[in-house]
């Protein structure tokens, strides 16, 4: 019994750590300005300031960093889609030359860490006259290893009998891949697309180093350059960072199972 | 009726070309994607100037290992990276350990752990930068409100603050890592210690930590290469300080490139890192599979 009770004790409080600073975000997104600045300790603002939302929309093109988060991340997410399951199939399932040596290289990507693509990117971009651009947001992150890699190990417990059958029947190479092969892949699929989308939602480094002009950030970006420039208006960064969280909380909660199942799979050898 | 002959090497060669054709995006996606800028910053990294055109040799190489800055970056980023590995360590398999305990309300707590991890930098770093204010921050209006001192975190233990912050965001994912871990142990180890008279601290010793190693393992690999790279906590929360406390070096890199607008230099720090962050994980992975342990 005293065992029970500490564990939920133990468990309670490190909950409370992680959920009160985000409901304190919502507060905050709430408070008038003079609340923000008032030596008193306000847990909750008097009278809830829903205005402060759309002031925010006044104060920077908050409506454009919503846009462009929504295309980069839902294009990635997209292209993610298409690609990773295709090249999975391929790993899995073909034999053709150079497949070992192409699947080391491709597996060797996943020891890149993005900072150090930063800068011959960015330089790539600029010679492109891409900076600052939908396609030089996206282009970088169309595909990763772990994506496909994740796709192949789904992939191939599929019986090799089944591709087999549908070649006899005579069904061309694209079709056994989009009627045999992806639909049976459904659960990865959705693992990858909420997982790819969550972190491109809230990617931060490349859209900050690839834009320059306020209209082109994404909300990550826009968030917090708004918060260097009105740095005193916390109530309003607040509010942006609720606009920022909400879609990924509404997700998660729709498909935490998903999610927790996702995270176990990136443990798996 | 003739039936066509089945020749296997024109159909395996069908079947290449089939794989080629499927590959083909992402062939000259990893490409120029990948492997091109790969190659584009180790040639920068030789080169010098405003533009970094000219030939400079290994000379950017010399001045980074012989720049204090850059040995203090360095040092400032190992120290962050140790901080998340022990840290993740620790909380994640004591919640874990919690966790995996038959209390009712599990999916509940597991979720509201989980959600830190939902966050973008952007958010973990504005927020707690205002929690954490000194007059402005809530969490010294309510230590005054209660009569005690207020703090000044940002400035006493700068570095310890960005990465217990950083921890805070990513506990859950760690605590659901050795979640899976705990769950992947047979029930009939820990049944045979009990019959053998082994205390709950003795299983914990003897059983799940030896054979929780992989997780372990994976976890610290992954906190190191997170750790190694972070850069939002400094860009938003610090700005690098107090002075240069909290100078991550992808932080440093950024601002010798984007605000010095030395590539060359900024490109030789960044093959540097990449080297001691493929060193790292290849050390660990050594130690861990020569301490791997079954039963």
């Amino acid at each position: 019994m005293v065992r029970k009770s500490l564990l939920y004790g133990l468990l309670a409080l490190a909950s409370l750590v992680t959920v009160l600073p985000l409901l304190y975000m919502v507060s905050l997104s709430l408070q008038t300005e003079a609340e923000t600045l008032s030596p008193d300790a306000v847990i909750w603002p008097e009278s809830p300031q829903w205005g402060n939302y759309a002031e925010l929309f006044t104060r920077a093109p908050f409506g454009n960093f919503i846009v462009n988060s929504l295309v980069v991340a839902g294009a990635i997410t997209l292209a993610h889609l298409i690609f990773d399951p295709l090249v999975g199939y391929v790993f899995a399932k073909f034999r053709f030359p150079l497949r070992n040596t192409l699947f080391v290289a491709l597996l060797a990507t996943l020891m890149v860490p993005f900072f150090v693509r930063m800068i011959p990117l960015y330089v790539l971009m600029a010679n492109m006259g891409w900076l600052d651009t939908y396609q030089g947001l996206i282009t970088p992150f169309l595909m990763d290893a772990f994506g496909i890699f994740l796709m192949r190990q789904f992939i191939q417990p599929i019986p090799d009998d089944l591709i087999s059958a549908a070649r006899i029947d005579g069904a061309s190479e694209l079709a056994i891949y989009r009627r045999v092969i992806l639909p049976q892949t459904r659960p990865a699929l959705a693992v990858l697309a909420l997982f790819t989308f969550v972190f491109q939602w809230n990617e931060f480094l490349w859209p900050l180093v690839a834009t320059s002009t306020p209209e082109m950030r994404t909300i990550p970006v826009g968030l917090t350059l708004f918060n260097q420039e009105y740095f005193t208006l916390w109530h309003l960064t607040a509010a942006g960072s609720v606009i920022l969280f909400v879609p990924t909380a509404v997700l998660f909660v729709l498909t935490q199972r998903y999610f927790v199942r996702g995270i176990a799979l990136t443990g798996l050898k | 009726m003739r039936m066509p002959r089945l020749r296997p090497s024109t159909l395996s060669g069908r079947y290449a070309r089939t794989a080629y054709l499927f590959l083909l995006p992402a062939i000259l996606f990893f490409a120029f994607m990948f492997y091109l800028p790969i190659g584009n910053v180790v040639a920068t990294s030789l080169r010098t100037g405003p533009q970094a055109d000219q030939w400079a040799g290994f000379g950017n190489y010399a001045q980074a290992l012989a720049d204090p800055a850059v040995a203090h970056s360095f040092l400032v980023t190992l120290t962050f990276a140790v901080a998340e590995v022990i840290g993740s360590i620790v909380l994640g398999l004591a919640l874990a350990l919690a966790l995996d305990q038959p209390l009712r309300g599990r999916v509940v707590f597991r979720v509201l752990l989980l959600v830190p991890y939902l966050t973008s930098v952007a958010i973990v770093g504005l927020l707690w930068r205002n929690i954490l204010d000194p007059e402005l921050g809530i969490l010294n209006r309510v230590l005054m409100a209660a009569g005690l001192p207020g703090q000044q975190w940002l400035n006493t233990a700068p570095l310890l603050t960005i990465a217990a912050v950083t921890l805070w965001q990513s506990v859950g994912y760690t605590m659901v890592l050795f979640l899976a871990g705990l769950q992947g142990i047979p029930e009939t180890y820990y049944e045979a210690a009990k019959i053998d008279g082994a205390d709950a601290w003795r299983r914990f010793w003897r059983i799940t930590l030896p054979l929780l190693a992989p997780t372990t393992l994976f976890v610290s690999v992954m906190a190191v290469i997170s750790g190694l790279q972070a850069f939002g906590q400094a860009y938003i929360i610090t700005n690098g300080g107090p002075g240069d406390a909290t100078d991550l070096l992808v932080f440093h890199i950024f601002n010798v490139a984007f605000r010095t607008r030395d590539f060359g230099y900024s490109s030789a720090q960044s093959v540097l890192l990449l080297i001691v962050i493929v060193a790292f994980t290849v050390i660990q992975l050594r130690a861990g599979r020569r301490g791997e342990v079954t039963y």
